[in-house]
């Protein structure tokens, strides 16, 4: 168990930042998710242990997370802020940290490098961090979260701010981090398509209450839905799959099935050809996060 | 090419299974680092003007009056330099506008930078306490505020030696300024990093820190002096506590049993009251500090 919250509650005055929360996160890629002012920073500060909860408890690695810092030299924190050195260069900040996280100085020198080495960095870590780009720069901030090789790493939106390209590399980095290394992440976004792509469950927190969590495998799972793409003749479709007994109706250049089960893929087959309608894709429809927030109302 | 001569073995990220050594470990890394940032160490060469400059002007009183005291030994052989001219008991005095400058720009690049460039939210979820991070700071800053404040006295004193007629008999006179000027620059350099820290822990830009501590030693000890001397004895003994500069000299002129003062109105009250008036402003510019930066956390 690498986190554990029981009754957890945060009150700053008459706002209520958590309301008796009660979770539990596993090794995994776990995605936080939830609008702003749900209580997602106030839970990473909880168990990073910066504040102390009002009622209830924050275990982070087996222990009480207010109560020690030992643990923190098993945990990582990338946060979304700017938080670089402008002066120094890569290698030293990272030996800095990794000295800070507890490593003897040898030993953090050459995980430096090798931290470095694994976000890209490598041939760029005695250059001064004041010149890097945006990209260069979200991956030092990675690399001091794994500096000192965390049991868990909490990451705060670690891919905004980035271009398209920049944001596949660091995605990916980021996956690799965990399928390679067995390294848990805790992962804080808005972008519903990020946390599909890099997280094993989800932990959903609206108004400082757990309002869903779960395998988002299970949220993106197929349904029972069929997208027929056609580059013309829509009507001629809808009108094939009716005389079979099929419901359907025209959404731009899709036509959408629903309720398809087993033999109805036959008798859409089958009106496609009578239709004439020339087929370009036909697909299931599967779940996404950003449905299920919208059928929710969530963020 | 033989296949022999070498090979290059790319062992990429690992995981670590070496030593952890917890806080004790961390708080020793906060202060490496604010020693080299002190001094400029591992940066660029800007960084290093600002610090070395500072060092090399406060050595110039040091050397001069090593040489004046030289001169005046030869030309008028048998007269004690020592008692008539500035000598170890002067020169915390002669430099202080000096350090002032220096601990007020040091501190500013201590504390400001990890606050402004939000480097503090990382050293926050390390295994160590808030105030842990201020008074490693705290401590690397004292630390080379003394080195500078000592290393002219020692320049100082190789200078009487040496140019004294009878160097060894010199030494065997005056060895007891040596323990004087260590504990004197020691509590001078708690002093002036106390108040300097806080400033700087509040201040978000180094020039407005520094700023701010030059501009409240200068003025403090020069409002003081001016009021000091309008007003009764009684009444402006306890105001000449109030005087910035001249806090540290009071203890300073106890321990050599000088009077280097700027205010020298304190100097009628008693020790006690001189020494626990250091003590208190230390103490409470300390504390406040580390209250900083526990409430940051939060």
């Amino acid at each position: 168990m690498l986190l554990r919250a029981r009754g957890l509650t945060k009150r700053y005055g008459k706002i209520v930042a958590l309301d008796r929360v009660d979770f539990e996160i596993e090794e995994a890629v776990t995605g936080l998710l939830g609008p702003n002012g749900a209580g997602k920073s106030t839970a990473i500060k909880l168990f990073l242990g910066l504040i102390e909860p009002t009622e209830g408890t924050a275990e982070v690695l087996g222990e009480t997370a207010a109560s020690t810092v030992a643990v923190r030299s098993r945990l990582g924190y990338m946060p979304e802020h700017d938080c670089l050195p402008q002066n120094l260069s890569a290698a030293e900040f990272l030996t800095h940290m990794a000295e800070v996280s507890g490593l003897p100085p040898a030993h953090a020198r050459s995980r430096a490098a090798e931290t470095l080495r694994h976000v890209g960095l490598f041939e760029e870590r005695y250059r001064p961090i004041g010149g890097y780009s945006t990209g260069m720069r979200q991956r030092v901030k990675l690399a001091q979260a794994l500096v000192h090789d965390p049991v868990l790493v909490f990451l705060d939106e670690p891919a905004a701010g980035l271009d398209p390209g920049g944001r596949e590399e660091m995605l990916a980095l980021i996956r690799k981090t965990n399928r390679e290394f067995g390294i848990n992440l805790l992962f804080s976004s808005h972008i519903m398509g990020d946390v599909e792509r890099i997280c094993d469950r989800i932990l959903v927190l609206d108004a400082g209450r757990v309002v869903h969590e779960g395998e988002v495998a299970t949220l993106t799972r197929e349904t029972e839905t069929v997208y027929v793409e056609v580059t013309a003749r829509q009507d001629e479709l809808v009108a094939a799959l009716r005389e079979r007994r099929v419901e359907a109706r025209v959404e731009g250049r899709m036509v959408v099935v629903p309720d398809v089960v087993d033999e109805r893929y036959d008798r859409i087959r089958d009106a496609l050809v009578a239709s004439g309608a020339p087929l370009r894709r036909l697909a299931p429809q599967r779940g996404t996060l950003t449905e299920l927030f919208r059928q929710r109302g969530g963020p | 090419m033989s296949a022999a001569a070498g090979r290059v073995y790319d062992l990429g990220f690992r995981r670590y299974e070496g030593p952890r050594e917890g806080r004790r470990c961390a708080v020793l890394a906060v202060y490496k680092n604010g020693l080299r940032t002190a001094l400029g160490l591992g940066r660029g060469g800007r960084a290093k003007v600002v610090p070395w400059l500072f060092i090399s002007a406060s050595l110039i009183p040091a050397v001069v009056m090593a040489l004046i005291a030289g001169a005046v030994d030869r030309a008028a052989p048998g007269f004690d330099a020592s008692k008539s001219l500035p000598s170890h008991a002067h020169y915390y005095a002669i430099a202080a506008i000096v350090m002032v400058v220096f601990v007020a720009v040091i501190g500013a690049e201590l504390y400001c930078p990890d606050r402004r460039n939000g480097t503090i939210s990382l050293y926050l979820v390390r295994p160590l306490r808030p105030a842990d991070y201020a008074a490693a700071r705290w401590a690397a800053l004292v630390t080379v505020v003394v080195a500078a404040a000592w290393l002219p006295q020692v320049v100082l004193l190789g200078g009487l030696v040496l140019g004294a007629a009878d160097p060894i008999g010199y030494l065997g006179a005056h060895w007891a300024d040596i323990p004087r000027f260590l504990l004197a620059g020691a509590a001078l350099a708690v002093y002036y990093a106390s108040l300097a820290s806080v400033v700087s822990a509040y201040a978000t830009r180094r020039a407005y820190a520094a700023a701010f501590v030059v501009g409240a030693f200068i003025v403090s000890g020069a409002v003081v002096a001016g009021v000091v001397d309008v007003l009764s004895r009684e009444t402006g003994r306890w105001l000449a506590l109030l005087s910035l500069p001249d806090v540290p000299l009071y203890v300073n002129d106890l321990i050599f049993g000088a009077s280097t003062a700027g205010t020298t109105a304190a100097e009628h009250l008693p020790a006690a009251v001189q020494v626990g008036w250091f003590l208190l402003v230390s103490a409470v510019a300390t504390l406040a500090t580390l209250d900083r930066y526990r409430r940051l956390a939060r």
